[in-house]
């Protein structure tokens, strides 16, 4: 390993160039495989989880609670879009959930549009409005950014409550149901796998952006964004693109739960603790993860159902969802899946690229070598 | 709108300004000394005003005695925050990290005051409460001008305090630059736990003033994160002549336009103004160069 320490260079001898030995080569290859299908295994077993659960449910409470959290992992994922690879915190994706679920309504009450042609017009209308609020937003980073962000729901909270005529106000707006033939129970499972398959898109559209050219400039930014910028990234247009897609599929989101839930309140849909559910899902199953925001999902949604089962709508929830944040914030803000890793990988074998050498030990190293060197 | 009506709203904006100079210089104090953004500040605002309810309630006495005890109180609260959480976090992601960590403080807040004195709406009665002031042919209420003068108060006592003592240069100096008051020899960790002390102070005294003339509730600050939040924004983080001179103009604007369009379309006001300050100024009108950056 060279190092800017070494004060003479040893040429390259031939023990060395073949460093890794064939053995530890296969040892690697091995254990990637290894890997490779413990991901598979648990990817196929997840799945399979997932899709089961409907037909595992005992009761349709168990299952609408269901339908809930995956709503909550399609959002959590959404907002990861910009809060993952950007690092851009918005605490305002509630916005673009409210404006999907009642624009979507309002095409189907309005223009009487069918509910999925409504839905998917709601994704148009979300990214229309959010393209002139991603330009102003985007202008200011970190501490500003957040301050826009929640300031955009405040004034949709504010704009749904007083413009009565337009969006029914404090009354709620009532969406009729897309498959009015169904009983409750069956509804909920459609509305499941809907969800589920929104789910999917988003993970895959994910997986695709964090290959890609396009991806490794979003996370440039987020590691240095004057660097990237430097480094000739279109940050702004980067950002800009990163902010719309998440606020597609937020308002997508936002769209399925209003045909499932079919009644829509400006305090329930422009919520900040909604969009204060989303950074903590996503924060706690880690950002930089594809399948983070999904677990985070799985575990706060689970808990919040839990909460208001056991203990009703009390003010509680409030405190311990202020706890969980604050928790998470100080001791693991990069999330449990790092945190896991990091865990299985102090029992597992060291990990060579980082090195774990002190200054004297790698002096001794190099004057090792030189004087092998010397020899041949 | 005939004449004395612009001059009573006008009026009424002046003294609703003072109240948001007041909260906003205290905003401001804690992101100069710390870079932090405090979504909790108006949570501790309701939380005063909570307190003074109470303290009015339990005891009788004139709300305003309860600031003999919440300012103290409130000041430790700050240190103890700044000492014991925000230097936690990791200087790299210190902004974005503490408004999150402020915002669970201020869900935190809402939800124990929901908790212990329910979700009801609260006033504090007084025997003054609705008596008035003619003052120039306007209608003043006496609460609204005995908040106002509390405000002012303090902010001329905190403009004095950073102006003309020892600490006040201390602390200037750190939010100017932290490495090069740390050079000459202050010690800059413990002037911002102060400056925290002190921004959280505000929050006290906002409160108590505005548990005079408000029916409060639990969730009544996100209606203050806002136009704090777009007061900062519009003044440039970071300034406090800036924010209160951003206050004063907001706070007149909205008191003008509630008389033509009710109070919900006159919040929007503060927002339009942020949206538009984003677009012409990112930094504020008033900001440094590093308002941008934050």
């Amino acid at each position: 390993m060279p190092n800017a320490s070494d004060t003479e260079r040893p040429p390259p001898s031939p023990t060395r160039t073949a460093a890794p030995g064939p053995r530890d080569v296969k040892g690697t290859r091995q254990a990637l495989t290894v890997a490779r299908a413990v991901k598979l295994v648990a990817f196929v077993a997840g799945a399979v989880l997932i899709l089961s659960f409907p037909n595992m449910a005992p009761n349709p409470y168990i299952l609408s609670a269901g339908v809930v959290v995956a709503s909550y992992a399609c959002t959590a994922t959404a907002w990861n879009f910009m809060g993952g690879f950007t690092g851009y915190i918005s605490l305002g994706h509630a916005a673009f959930f409210g404006l999907g679920a009642y624009a979507t309504g309002l095409l189907i009450r309005d223009l009487s549009w069918p509910p999925f042609v409504a839905w998917l017009g709601a994704g148009a209308v979300v990214v229309l409005i959010t393209i002139p609020v991603g330009i102003a937003a985007l202008r200011v980073r970190g501490a500003s950014f957040v301050i826009v962000s929640i300031a955009f729901v405040l004034i949709l909270l504010l704009v749904s409550q007083a413009w009565k005529d337009f969006t029914g106000g404090s009354n709620g707006l009532v969406v009729p149901r897309p498959f009015p033939d169904l009983l409750r129970p069956e509804h909920h499972r459609v509305f499941f796998y809907l969800f589920v398959a929104l789910l999917a898109v988003m993970l895959l559209v994910w997986w695709v952006i964090d290959r890609s050219r396009f991806g490794a400039g979003l996370k440039a930014v987020r590691e240095d964004e004057d660097k990237a910028q430097a480094l000739g990234v279109p940050t702004r247009d980067y950002k800009l693109v990163a902010y719309l897609v998440s606020a597609l599929f937020t308002g997508l989101s936002g769209g399925m739960y209003a045909l499932w839930f079919g009644d829509l309140d400006p305090i329930f849909q422009f919520s900040i603790l909604l969009g204060a559910y989303m950074v903590l899902m996503a924060l706690l199953g880690g950002v930089r993860h594809l399948y983070g925001p999904l677990l985070g999902a799985l575990i706060v949604g689970g808990a919040l159902e839990y909460f208001k089962l056991e203990y009703g709508d009390t003010q509680l929830h409030l405190v311990a969802t202020a706890v969980l944040l604050g928790v998470v914030v100080l001791f693991t803000p990069n999330g449990i899946i790092p945190a896991a890793t990091d865990l299985v990988k102090r029992f597992g074998p060291q990990d060579s690229s980082i090195r774990e050498m002190t200054a004297a030990e790698l002096l001794e190293r190099n004057e090792n070598e030189a004087r092998r060197a010397a020899d041949e | 709108m005939s004449g004395s009506l612009l001059f009573q709203s006008l009026v009424l904006g002046v003294l609703l300004g003072g109240l948001y100079a007041l909260l906003a210089a205290g905003l401001t104090l804690y992101f100069g000394v710390m870079r932090v953004v405090m979504i909790a500040h108006s949570a501790f605002l309701i939380l005063a005003a909570y307190l003074a309810w109470w303290f009015n309630e339990r005891t009788g006495l004139d709300p305003l005695l309860s600031l003999v005890v919440t300012v103290p109180l409130f000041f430790l609260v700050g240190v103890g925050m700044q000492r014991l959480l925000i230097t936690r976090l990791r200087p790299a992601t210190l902004t974005m990290m503490s408004v999150l960590l402020t915002f669970a403080i201020a869900l935190f807040i809402e939800g124990m005051i929901g908790f212990v004195w329910s979700g009801t709406q609260r006033r504090v009665q007084l025997p003054y409460s609705g008596s008035n002031i003619e003052f120039f042919g306007a209608n003043i209420a006496v609460v609204k001008l005995v908040a106002f003068v509390l405000a002012a108060a303090s902010l001329g006592a905190l403009y004095v305090l950073l102006k003309k003592s020892r600490f006040g240069q201390a602390l200037r100096a750190t939010i100017q630059h932290r490495e090069a008051a740390q050079l000459v020899g202050i010690r800059t960790d413990r002037v911002a736990a102060l400056g925290f002390g002190l921004g959280l102070a505000t929050a006290a005294v906002g409160g108590t003033a505005l548990a005079l003339d408000a029916t409060i509730y639990p969730s009544l600050h996100w209606h203050w994160v806002g136009p704090l939040m777009a007061i900062i924004v519009v003044g440039g983080l970071g300034s406090i002549p800036g924010t209160a001179i951003a206050a004063m103009v907001l706070g007149i604007g909205q008191s003008l336009l509630q008389v033509e369009l009710g109070t919900t379309w006159a919040q929007t006001l503060f927002y339009v103004a942020l949206f538009a300050t984003l677009m012409l100024r990112p930094q504020g009108f008033f900001g440094g160069r590093l308002a941008q950056r934050f």
